[in-house]
């Protein structure tokens, strides 16, 4: 599941007018299309805005990854719904609570799928955040699909060694992923360390203030993009009078 | 007898990549088998064919006359024991003596009879000293020596070794080959994938050659490795002793240093 997860996440360069668009409007879009979902309490609305997701994901052709996404979220949200039951929210709140939760996870998800790395990092430098909680998190997001790469030839490993990952009662199959997480931890570990030398080997840290070769600027079609995302996004909370 | 039986294998991966297009193979009992080819050439997604890690999208993968398709990893598994690249990936326990003891119990041994073969690889593949320590903090060599006698300890039919000289320094190559040579003279059916044919040479085994998941060449080491350009268009450098028994118009490639002395004194 988290294998899917990380999968339907992954950035894939695609030449689409979204992917194209400054990172820092990608991150309003998909800010605009959660808000939506935050402000109204109205089921029919919510589902609306939820759809209207939809949109940009077909513009940035990722629509059956971000669909693959929401298929691995659903047991999240199944469990948000029932939580939320069981403690007496009501059938209506339950499920705005546990549609807010599914639009929340497709409009970042949007982001993610769309926005590369290097973007991200730029954006985040733009936010003027730390520079080694950048760094770090940054990092972090390039390194998923290595980490999934390495969990996926971890577990041919140990399934070579007659190990059965999906045999047996919960507790024994909780005891069979030690063969599996081990490795994958030991090796991420020891990956960071190998990252860390080779970052200070090539002068991370030794100015407070490095230089960037990459500024961000908005070009004609960003500013086009504010227009319409500001003026859809009026339209629909007028529309739904929220506003 | 072929043990192991491809025919017409193609694999697609999830993305589209063809990984494996019409591979047709046979392997037999007790022969030794290198299976040579450059970066992608599909030579690790074959072997994950062989103990059911990956099933065929079309063509079929018999071992031992029965499909892997209706066997599980397990089953398999424990007539093919293949040894991964990545000595890193397999190893997690305590000490090295544990780390051996996984498969066997994984595989239904009992504690004594998974001891008893326990104790015997470690003073088979000479790693007695090692026994005791983390595997974790051993070296290179050590590591894949240990990963190939954990394999080894519940006596696999077939024992594949995915790129087993990656990272390993000449020494260690020179234990790895040694280790090989024992398997070899205990009539196992080995098969091991590379592409360091100076490390190949040596064994003078049957070479199937691999390239963008097709097979090009399957044959006698002698007339495979004389063949600098497919081996050039497969990512490959022809071993040293052969080029120079070509520049010296030997016929015969030279089998090692002593015998490329013992030819040229003679001449």
């Amino acid at each position: 599941m988290a294998h899917l997860l990380a999968e339907g996440l992954r950035f894939r360069q695609q030449n689409t007018i979204i992917h194209r668009l400054d990172p820092r409007l990608k991150l309003l879009i998909s800010i605009a299309l959660f808000s939506v979902a935050l402000l109204t309490a109205d089921l029919f609305q919510l589902a609306l805005a939820f759809c209207a997701i939809a949109v940009p994901a077909i513009l940035a052709k990722s629509l059956r990854r971000l669909s693959r996404v929401m298929v691995v979220s659903l047991s999240f949200a199944a469990l948000i719904f029932v939580i939320n039951l069981v403690f007496g929210y009501g059938l209506i709140r339950s499920s705005v609570l546990t549609l807010r939760f599914l639009a929340i996870v497709a409009s970042t998800s949007l982001f993610f799928v769309t926005t590369s790395p290097d973007e991200l990092e730029y954006v985040m430098r733009w936010f003027h955040l730390p520079r080694d909680f950048v760094f770090a998190f940054v990092t972090a997001v390039r390194f998923v699909p290595v980490l999934m790469l390495d969990l996926t030839q971890i577990i041919d490993a140990q399934k070579s060694r007659g190990l059965e990952l999906d045999k047996g009662g919960p507790v024994k199959r909780l005891r069979n992923m030690i063969p599996v997480l081990i490795p994958l931890i030991v090796n991420a570990l020891v990956r960071s360390g190998e990252l860390a030398e080779a970052m200070e080997s090539r002068g991370y840290g030794a100015v407070k203030k490095p230089t960037s070769l990459y500024a961000l600027r908005f070009a004609s079609r960003d500013y086009a993009g504010l227009v319409v995302t500001a003026a859809a996004w009026a339209g629909v909370l007028l529309s739904f009078r929220v506003i | 007898m072929a043990i192991i039986e491809l025919r017409n294998v193609t694999f697609r991966q999830p993305n589209g990549v063809v990984a494996l297009d019409d591979v047709t193979l046979d392997v037999n009992e007790g022969e030794v088998l290198a299976i040579v080819g450059g970066n992608g050439a599909g030579k690790t997604t074959l072997l994950k064919h062989l103990n059911g890690l990956l099933k065929p999208s079309s063509g079929s993968v018999k071992v031992f006359g029965k499909e892997t398709k209706e066997q599980s990893v397990a089953q398999l598994s424990r007539r093919i024991g293949l040894v991964f690249q990545n000595s890193d990936h397999q190893l997690f326990s305590e000490t090295a003596e544990s780390e051996v003891l996984f498969g066997l119990r994984n595989f239904g041994f009992s504690e004594d009879e998974a001891a008893r073969r326990s104790s015997e690889v470690f003073s088979y593949f000479e790693l007695d000293s090692l026994r005791l320590r983390a595997p974790l903090t051993l070296s290179g060599g050590e590591k894949k020596r240990l990963c190939i006698a954990a394999v080894t300890a519940w006596n696999p039919d077939v024992l594949v070794l995915d790129e087993p000289t990656v990272g390993q320094d000449y020494p260690s190559k020179g234990r790895i080959l040694g280790t090989i040579g024992r398997l070899i003279d205990a009539k196992k059916t080995v098969i091991v994938v590379s592409h360091d044919l100076e490390f190949l040479w040596p064994l003078g085994a049957r070479t199937v050659v691999m390239s963008k998941g097709k097979v090009l060449r399957d044959g006698d080491p002698q007339s495979i490795y004389a063949d600098s350009s497919l081996l050039e268009g497969a990512g490959l450098r022809q071993p040293q002793l052969v080029t120079i028994s070509k520049m010296f118009g030997n016929e015969r490639s030279f089998r090692d240093v002593a015998d490329a002395v013992e030819w040229m004194a003679r001449r």
